[in-house]
């Protein structure tokens, strides 16, 4: 029987989508404190308000992050979700788990938590929702040793590095984005338990253009896989998609009846840079001015692959719109080789993070550092070498804020000279 | 500078800020000749020592003197009891 | 060997970082790592991955809502222990994927997987697939409105796009409950956020003693709290003209709740994208500035969106996202293709208003 009577919840069992609701009343036959949650979810429906406080001091000993305080407004109606913390769990690269291991967690997470996660958060990890203050500590020597994992980020830490699934299973990704990821995070231990930086910082890793983990809208330093040679071609299946024998876009439009493939309408006009052309017969692409979109190697996926010189575009500074403004990461190394240990990578992140741990002011992101101090700044900062990647266009205005070293005589003059020449 | 004497001299900084938390940035005043690396090695001792503690707002962290300021029961409420 | 509280030092572990993911991977995956050639959608929500070798693995994806419990977990995982060798995976968008290394051993996973109506199977090409979002009331204290109950209400009218493939391209949706954005809502096809429209109120005479008035003084990003005295209490002012509702003040003081049933609506933005693919990556943009929130099913939302979904869908061309659907057809024709009236509130007077204004006579008349 339950605790709390649930109409507006209950609306939520219907449909077709999996329902949280018919979910979360099943977990609270052996969890008591979920009806507690039910009940106040219930109250928050009705009120249209949220019944959650935040509280900043609960952690595990020792770390900045990981844990994100929260308490019930109303305790004592709802006393199971009082406490309510969630801890976050730092998720192995590509979301692969094996059953042992993510049961061991959940089996955990039953005992000592409400038996409720997000699989997974926003920045990507495995999110356990609900616990008290008096269980953190246990969990964490649980999840250290017994199940050999560690906590994510949160605050004004390196947050969790994230990736797509990489080459483990697509045909597309440039680099080994889990190898990198995964390389980021172990690197960068400290600096994602103990926070030491003005604000959040996210790396996150895309094997390619097409970008599955959103790297270019999310993350302070984008890592995006790429190539600098020619796109390969298969002669005989670009044949086979304009006679019909493939299916365009390994047939993620099968659903409707767009026609018969028309390759020049639907690949080489679409190009973004013209850069392709088809004579009736043969497929030809101007490698040099492809900017690699992606979109010919979607749409004929059999018929043409990346090419083999391959490496990352590193980009920065990109944010949702609080506070200065939403931004997109921009390029700041059009093309790294991915090899080894990425140490070429970690020189860039660590030159930017040590910029904007000197110049970035509370809360402001490294994307908002740039805006306020300028490329230039960071360029001279870092020691990147400015590029025409970097930009869209040169600037339009010519307020160019020159150096006295760069001024051919620097800016000490004769004032004595200059009067003999000038008088007042 | 030695870490001792570093921790020595954040620690006087700390107990005489008025505000109750701070952020990373600000601790820096404490030293201003040393970098943020420096400065975070001594922090991180000193929250082993338990001398500093971390507050969270989920997006942005602070530090404090461990038991000086709002308490994890002032959070939830229990105030009033 | 345990947790000793009074010995939290003893024998700690720290900073090992995440389970190594080589460990995790089906053996097939494994074996073909950085090998594959290509892949199909053999039917919605089917993939197909062939690699160098000529090994085949068949991938089902299944729509979940990020919120599952441990019961739920186990119950995909009793699927893959049977099935797939016990290994699953999760994609970017909180869908579950549970593979099988051989044509013959798909049908049977597919036909365990439908078993359970919490597993439905969809979500590749051109449709739509997970919402990703955010917290909401089940656990965030500054949502304007709750996250889980809009995606139901949202996925349940989309359910049919979810398992078919027949839109010009993907629909990324994306919810966020309050204008921090923790859903990233600021990239998607089609975005809905919760939007606090009342300044919090302060309560003066327990403010000083449950927060930090320095702090919750610092944590308005645009210097709309001062402190003052009040009724004898030390407590603060809100400029309310200045607050942009974002709920800062509030996470260091429960003393300035600013949520409100009244107030707090929800925006519908629309037309941003991630992908590289044809276009650049393109920001959402603000097409119905306030819908009213009206749990638990939300019906001026849902209707909303499946609106914008069903004119993109019927107008745009093959290949083309919503962004660059509205970006070819220009913006002043999608609010009249739409029905959507154009709104003061949709031009922009934020930071970066000037780039969203029209510098040129080239328009359309509606």
């Amino acid at each position: 029987m339950a605790k709390f009577k649930t109409p507006f919840l209950d609306e939520l069992e219907k449909g077709p989508w999996p329902s949280f609701v018919t979910d979360i009343k099943r977990q609270a036959k052996t969890k008591p404190e979920l009806e507690d949650l039910l009940g106040q979810v219930e109250l928050s429906y009705k009120d249209k308000e949220t019944h959650w406080k935040h509280g900043g001091i609960v952690g595990v000993f020792g770390y900045g992050g990981g844990v994100i305080g929260r308490y019930s407004d109303m305790p004592k109606e709802f006393p199971g979700v009082a406490h309510f913390h969630t801890v976050r769990v730092n998720q192995t690269g590509g979301f692969y788990y094996s059953t042992e291991y993510l049961g061991k967690i959940m089996d955990m997470w039953e005992r000592r938590g409400s038996g409720l996660t997000n699989m997974h958060g926003s920045t990507g990890d495995m999110v356990l929702l609900g616990t008290t203050t008096d269980q953190l500590e246990e969990i964490f020597w649980e999840l250290t040793h017994d199940m050999q994992t560690d906590l994510g980020g949160s605050g004004g830490n390196l947050r969790t590095p994230s990736c797509c699934l990489g080459m483990s299973r697509c045909e597309y990704s440039c680099i080994d984005a889990q190898a990198i990821c995964q390389e980021m995070t172990m690197h960068y231990q400290d600096e994602l338990h103990r926070p030491a930086f003005p604000y959040k910082f996210k790396i996150k890793v895309s094997g390619c253009a097409n970008d599955c983990v959103a790297a270019i809208a999310r993350s302070d330093c984008a890592i995006i896989g790429t190539w600098k040679d020619n796109i390969r071609i298969d002669k005989s299946a670009v044949a086979a998609y304009v006679n019909g024998e493939l299916k365009s876009n390994a047939g993620a439009h099968a659903g409707r009846d767009w026609g018969k493939f028309d390759i020049v309408k639907e690949v080489v006009n679409l190009c973004p840079t013209g850069c392709m052309s088809y004579d009736g017969k043969e497929l030809t692409i101007d490698d040099k001015e492809c900017t690699r979109c992606m979109h010919c190697i979607n749409t004929m996926p059999r018929a043409l692959r990346p090419g083999v010189d391959k490496g990352a575009t590193l980009l920065c500074g990109a944010k949702a719109p609080i506070l200065e403004g939403q931004r997109l990461a921009t390029v700041i190394v059009p093309f790294v080789k991915t090899e080894g240990t990425f140490e070429e990578i970690k020189e860039v992140i660590n030159k930017l993070l040590d910029w904007w741990m000197e110049h970035g002011k509370n809360r402001e992101r490294i994307g908002e550092l740039i805006g306020r101090m300028g490329m230039r700044e960071m360029l001279k900062a870092t020691g990147l070498p400015p590029v025409p990647q970097m930009v869209k266009e040169p600037r339009s205005n010519p307020y160019i804020f020159w150096e006295e070293s760069e001024v051919p005589g620097g800016w000490t003059r004769d004032l004595a000279a200059f009067r003999k020449k000038h008088p007042l | 500078m030695d870490i001792e004497e570093l921790k020595k001299k954040i620690m006087e900084w700390a107990e005489k800020s008025t505000k109750p938390k701070f952020y990373f940035k600000d601790i820096g005043k404490a030293a201003p000749e040393l970098g943020p690396r420096e400065i975070k090695k001594a922090v991180t001792a000193l929250v082993q020592e338990q001398k500093l503690e971390y507050w969270s707002s989920g997006s942005t962290t602070m530090y404090g003197v461990k038991g000086k300021g709002i308490t994890e029961e002032a959070q939830m409420g229990t105030h009033e009891e | 060997m345990a947790y000793d509280p009074k010995n939290p030092m003893k024998d700690r572990i720290t900073d090992i970082g995440p389970r190594h993911y080589k460990e995790f991977m089906p053996p097939v995956i494994k074996k073909n790592f950085g090998k594959w050639l290509y892949h199909e959608i053999l039917e919605p929500g089917v993939l197909m991955h062939k690699a160098e070798s000529g090994d085949e693995v068949y991938t089902v994806r299944i729509g979940a809502s990020r919120l599952m419990s441990v019961e739920l977990i186990r119950d995909a995982m009793k699927i893959a222990d049977k099935h797939c060798g016990g290994y699953i995976r999760w994609t970017t968008r909180n869908n579950m994927e549970l593979m099988v290394d051989d044509k013959s051993k798909l049908q049977p996973l597919i036909d365990d997987i439908k078993k359970n109506p919490m597993f439905p199977i969809g979500g590749t090409g051109a449709g739509v697939t997970s919402i990703i979002h955010t917290q909401g009331w089940v656990h965030c204290h500054t949502p304007a409105i709750d996250a889980s109950g809009i995606v139901k209400s949202v996925m349940d009218e989309l359910f049919e796009y979810f398992q078919s493939m027949k839109l010009p391209a993907q629909v990324r949706v994306a919810m966020a409950c309050c204008l921090n954005m923790c859903g990233a809502v600021h990239c998607s096809d089609i975005a809905i956020l919760g939007f606090h429209r009342k300044p919090p109120f302060v309560q003066h005479e327990v403010i000083s003693k449950i927060c930090e008035l320095p702090l919750a003084i610092a944590a308005c990003p645009t210097g709309a709290i001062k402190p003052a005295t009040v009724d004898g209490h030390k407590s603060v002012s809100v400029n309310g003209e200045r607050c942009m509702f974002c709920g800062n003040c509030y996470t260091m003081c429960p003393a300035m709740p600013l949520m409100d049933a009244e107030g707090d609506c929800v925006v519908i933005m629309m037309g941003g994208k991630i992908s590289n693919r044809i276009s650049a990556p393109k920001f959402s943009k603000v097409v119905i500035p306030a819908l009213p929130s009206n749990p638990p099913r939300w019906p001026e939302v849902v209707a909303a969106v499946k609106n914008i979904l069903e004119v993109y869908a019927k107008n745009a061309n093959k290949y083309e996202r919503i962004g660059e659907w509205a970006e070819r057809i220009g913006w002043e024709r999608v609010f009249e293709k739409c029905n959507i009236p154009f709104n003061v509130k949709t031009i922009d007077d934020y930071t970066l208003a000037y780039n969203t204004l029209r510098t040129t006579t080239q328009f359309k008349f509606t």
